[in-house]
């Protein structure tokens, strides 16, 4: 505690800024770190809310994936003998046209029955308050919302509210209120109940239910009751508890989590490598106070306690900040990624408050405190080794360093074997991934060696542009690897990071390019809602012969797509008319022959996938997929694979007539139009508009149209990777404002020497910026190189554990000629700060520092 | 008091003489006809002595146990043509479709669901179906005075084959005509409703009460139903009763 105040405390005083540097690295790893985390978690549990609120005292659901089914299964549910309540559901997003409310979620369930399973705790407890039942079900236009819903947009009982509906927009009189607490507080208050088959007429559902929500009867279990039904309506269909629901959900959500961790994790190796340079500084600067402390009597164990305390306090004021910055972004991070998951995935949620979890803080806190501890863990090792008598010598510890550098190239090349090992036994996970870590780390090992080399190598380049000021700066760099080295790391190191996260946005974009090329080629497209992802909303089969029969229309392809559960894994069932599509549609299969692929599907004897599906899936060609459908098992062989992006999870491509025949449902997602040649689009595009306009609710969209909203899309999914250029360039300038402030401090007599023998204010100000370029060029060097192997093992991640997806490796060289002026910028901004310290400080005192 | 305990022990001892089952089977053949018509007229009164007012027509061909009924409202303007088709059955609960003509489509009523209000009114759906004998035990409890008339007390259990809400129920049954005075309809100890049986007038030789009051004990609400334009053993069609009609009809 002496010692602290003694020693540590004024050294802190002396170099506040370097400390605030240093904490600010911590800050920004834990920040990150805390924000992502608590961001994922709200947005789950909003989630998790919604569907729990809704579900009541339900136990277990019934589901056939986003088909649905016939009505008739719920008489068959009914009837076992093990099930006490069954009531049907229907449930979709729908727009409100109301500004500022965005979509609402519509609760369709059968009024007669549903009191048992949930409660509407409608107002005044009263369930005259619903005006008076019998109207309710009488009148289709009848909807409950929630208090706060109607107070926020100032409706009231018989109120009128607009919605956006399959057949239109149509009004809707408002018929009961329900308190905003239980069940009404799902999808943040925006939740309105109306009747099962009205709920079926304006969302398009013909005669069908989503799922029947089920409590067994009193006394028996829900095991029991679930297996009860499962024997009773076969594999078709899903018979789970409510929060199985978040299963999809969860499997996005993750991909996108496992990325965000990913990036807070780097984060955080980041705040490590500014806190052991500012350490290892620390060590060098103070090596005499430590040679006076030992030659007093301190023991080695004390020192590095001193240092390490040191590091706690750091790292303990830094988790602390970086986590109260982390909670404060969260609720808008929250915000944004479920936009992103709506658009994306179809899935509406909700983010209105935040789910802040002690215990992550407290993780969040730790991991800061741990990463700080463990970066000046070195630094703290070598001060206890410090020998007293050459610690008051000079020019000693450039011959440890020597030997330093020597231990770490050995390691170094051990690393790099055995990842060269890895790489070729990298069917196992467990080696890829190690083999992975190892690659990273020979590179960080060889970082300061190869830092010292390029540093050497640019010398001459340096002296030759400016000789006096090039030659000061190389010559800084040379003789100082220790504190030059670490920035540098850091700098590789977020480099590495964005190469990796740019890498694969642009092999992913140039990926996404070629599909929409082949796949998505149609002039124009009808759909039920500018969410093309959503598919709550369907048209009945008919509006493809509606379509056809328009002026100037060649070809319709009607889609119906939605996902399922397959081996626990939600997938993508797309129904197409495969020979219309085989005409148009032109695609080089990764697996089998394109004619013999159409050819099998069309016939029903087959089905195609897609890379993800088969990747994830662990299947290959001629395996038989087994989906469950209302009419029992549908086992079909796999026929061919193709790079297809439809769903990131996996899709399956079976021919309409085939989903038609097992899942009885002949309604419609998508109809893709083809214009007849010699025709001008637009005009076609007009009288479809006409047509179809006064009996449905739906959009005509321009192929160009459909291609913005996948690549809108595809930027807010990866608005992620800018996030990690501004993490890039914060790293940049810390590191590089930190090693400069300290390179002043050891040059100051240096410099003050220049001034008193006539140099001028601008050259040391140039010997200070071609510094930092320097280290800006050196980290762009190595960060290229890191970057373009973190590019292949970042690809090869997101083949095996995040989606499935196969990539090709395309460097993303303009994204780094990006990178160049960027984090050049950022250097010379780093150094203007230091620049202007070396020029302003007393000669006197300069002259006399030592 | 040795002439009170010879009363009480004469009408035990009469009380033991007769079967509750006869009485019912008695009452259930003195309202035995071929169908049934009239127009009803229900007036909800809730808690807070709100009134809402609904007008119905009824048909009902049959014998009790399997008789077939279509309920059909007239008004207000926002319910008409919402119709009830219920079937009945001896060894079994009644099947039972709404008809929505608005949504021109019907939807079962599930035996789950018999429970719940009848829109809105005190009755429940499973009120609204006819008891059969055979689905019911009986135990002759007392005799007492409804309104000024003689009644037996009975206690009706359902039997096994019968899903029912109530674990029990207490008619009373007039002596003097075998019409229901009142039931009291109970699950486990506590009163769930209430019906109260007034207005009794001979119709057609059925005696037949013209007021049905129905209190719903834990809302504290009533419905009262009033039948007008009584009719029995008018000719009906068969298939008037069924879920095509319905959608006919409407």
């Amino acid at each position: 505690m002496m010692l602290l105040c003694l020693l540590s405390w004024p050294y802190l005083r002396r170099h506040l800024l370097r400390w605030i540097l240093t904490v600010a690295g911590i800050v920004l790893g834990v920040g990150v770190f805390v924000a992502m985390h608590t961001a994922n978690r709200s947005i789950f549990r909003a989630f998790d809310t919604t569907i729990g609120r809704i579900a009541g005292t339900t136990q277990l659901q019934v589901s056939a994936g986003e088909f649905g089914f016939d009505e008739s299964i719920l008489e068959r549910v009914q009837s076992v003998p093990e099930v006490g309540v069954a009531v049907p559901v229907v449930e979709a997003t729908v727009d409100t046209n109301i500004p500022g409310q965005g979509s609402i979620l519509i609760l369709g369930i059968d009024m007669t029955g549903d009191r048992s399973l949930r409660d509407y705790e409608l107002k005044d407890a009263d369930e005259a308050i619903i005006d008076d039942p019998l109207v309710f079900l009488a009148q289709p236009d009848s909807l409950m919302v929630t208090t706060e819903f109607a107070e926020r947009n100032q409706l009231a009982v018989n109120s009128k509210v607009q919605l956006a509906t399959i057949e239109g927009n149509r009004e809707f009189t408002i018929r009961g209120l329900m308190n905003s607490a239980g069940m009404t507080r799902a999808f943040g208050g925006n939740l309105a109940v109306m009747d099962i088959y009205a709920a079926q007429q304006i969302l398009g559902r013909g005669r069908r239910f989503d799922r029947i929500d089920v409590r067994a009867k009193e006394g028996i279990t829900i095991d029991d009751c679930q297996a009860a039904l499962k024997a009773a309506l076969g594999p078709a269909f899903d018979v789970d508890p409510p929060s199985a629901r978040g299963r999809h959900f969860e499997a996005l959500l993750q991909s996108y989590s496992t990325a965000m961790m990913i990036s807070s994790l780097f984060a955080l190796m980041v705040g490590m490598f500014i806190i052991y340079n500012s350490f290892a500084i620390a060590v060098t600067h103070r090596r005499s106070e430590i040679g006076v402390l030992r030659a007093l009597g301190a023991t080695r164990h004390q020192i590095q306690t001193l240092f390490l305390v040191e590091s706690i306090i750091a790292g303990t004021f830094g988790s602390i900040l970086g986590a109260s910055v982390g909670i404060t972004a969260a609720l808008v991070i929250a915000q944004w990624i479920s936009s992103v998951l709506e658009t994306a995935g179809g899935v509406a949620q909700r983010v209105s408050e935040l789910e802040v979890d002690p215990t992550l803080i407290a993780a969040g806190v730790i991991a800061g405190i741990t990463t700080s501890v463990v970066a000046a863990w070195i630094p703290a090792r070598n001060a206890a080794r410090v020998d007293p008598v050459q610690a008051l010598q000079k020019g000693k510890y450039q011959v440890l360093s020597m030997g330093e550098n020597r231990r770490r190239r050995w390691m170094a090349l051990t690393a790099f074997l055995m990842a060269s090992v890895c790489l070729l036994l990298s069917d196992s996970k467990p080696l890829f991934y190690t083999g992975y870590v190892a690659m990273m780390g020979a590179g960080l090992l060889l970082a300061p060696a190869l830092t010292l080399f390029l540093s050497k190598g640019l010398r001459p380049v340096l002296r030759r542009l400016l000789p006096a000021e090039g030659t000061l700066a190389a010559d800084s760099l040379v003789e100082a690897p220790r504190r030059t080295s670490a920035t540098v790391s850091a700098l590789m190191l977020s480099l590495a990071m964005v190469v990796g996260f740019g890498g694969f946005a642009h092999s992913f974009y140039s990926s996404i390019q070629e599909w929409m090329d082949n796949a998505l080629n149609p002039d124009f497209f009808v759909a039920p809602s500018e969410n093309l992802a959503t598919r709550s909303l369907t048209f009945p089969a008919e509006i493809s012969s509606v379509i056809e029969r328009v002026d100037g229309v060649d070809q319709v392809q009607v889609v119906r797509d939605a996902r399922v559960t397959y081996h626990e894994v939600p997938v993508m069932v797309i129904a197409i008319e495969t020979e219309k599509v085989a005409s148009t549609v032109h695609r080089t299969p990764v697996a089998g022959s394109l004619e013999e692929m159409n050819r099998l599907t069309a016939e029903g004897k087959g089905l195609f996938v897609s890379e993800s599906f088969a990747t994830n899936l662990k299947t290959k060609m001629a395996d038989v997929v087994e989906l469950p459908t209302p009419s029992g098992l549908l086992k079909l062989p796999i026929v061919g694979i193709i790079r297809d992006y439809s769903d990131l999870r996996g899709s399956l491509f079976i021919d309409r007539s085939v989903y038609r025949d097992w899942w009885k449902d002949d309604t419609v997602n998508i109809a893709r139009v083809y214009v007849r040649k010699g025709q001008n689009v637009e005009a076609v595009r007009q009288r479809v508009i006409q047509t179809l306009s006064s009996r449905y609710r739906l959009l005509v969209l321009t192929n160009r149209e459909v291609r913005d909203w996948i690549m809108k899309l595809l930027d807010q999914w990866f608005g992620m990777t800018y996030n990690q250029i501004v993490v890039a360039v914060l790293v940049a300038v810390l590191g590089i404002v930190n090693t400069l402030t300290v390179s002043i401090t050891d040059r100051k007599r240096e410099l003050g020497v220049m001034q008193a023998v006539g140099g001028l204010r601008s050259q040391i100000r140039w010997t200070v910026w071609i510094e930092a370029l320097t280290i800006g060029v050196i980290g762009l060097i190595l960060g290229t190189c890191l970057g373009a192997v973190n590019l292949y093992y970042t690809l090869g991640m997101i083949k095996r554990d995040l989606g499935g997806i196969g990539l090709d490796y395309i460097f993303p060289s303009a994204f780094m000629m990006l990178m160049v002026p960027i984090i050049l910028g950022a250097a010379w901004i780093a150094a203007l700060g230091p620049g202007e310290a070396a020029v302003r400080g007393s000669l006197v005192e300069a002259l006399e520092y030592e | 008091m040795s002439r009170v305990l010879t009363a009480v022990f004469n009408i035990s001892f009469l009380l033991l003489q007769i079967d509750p089952r006869q009485i019912l089977e008695e009452s259930q053949r003195r309202t035995m006809t071929q169908s049934q018509h009239y127009e009803g007229t229900l007036r909800v009164i809730d808690a807070k002595s709100k009134i809402t007012e609904k007008r119905w027509q009824y048909d009902r061909i049959g014998s009790h146990g399997s008789s077939k009924a279509v309920l059909r409202f007239t008004a207000p303007a926002e319910v008409k043509g919402v119709a009830l088709l219920v079937l009945n059955h001896p060894d079994r609960s009644s099947d039972q479709w709404m008809w929505t003509p608005a949504l021109n489509r019907d939807r079962r009523i599930a035996l789950q669901d018999r429970s719940t209000r009848f829109f809105g009114t005190d009755f429940s759906f499973e009120d609204l179906e006819e008891r059969d004998t055979n689905q019911f035990d009986f135990r002759l409890l007392s005799e007492e005075s409804i309104d000024g008339a003689s009644c037996w007390k009975v206690q009706s259990t359902p039997r096994q084959t019968k899903v029912s809400q109530y674990t029990h129920s207490y008619l009373w049954i007039r002596e003097d005509n075998y019409a229901f005075a009142q039931i009291e309809n109970y699950n486990k100890d506590q009163l769930v409703r209430r019906a109260h049986y007034s207005d009794i007038r001979n119709d057609q030789g059925i005696w037949t009460a013209h007021q049905i009051d129905m209190h719903d004990a834990k809302r504290n609400s009533h419905t009262i139903l009033r039948i007008e334009k009584l009719q029995y053993n008018v000719p009906m069609k068969d298939d008037a009763f069924t879920r095509e009609a319905l959608s006919r009809e409407s």
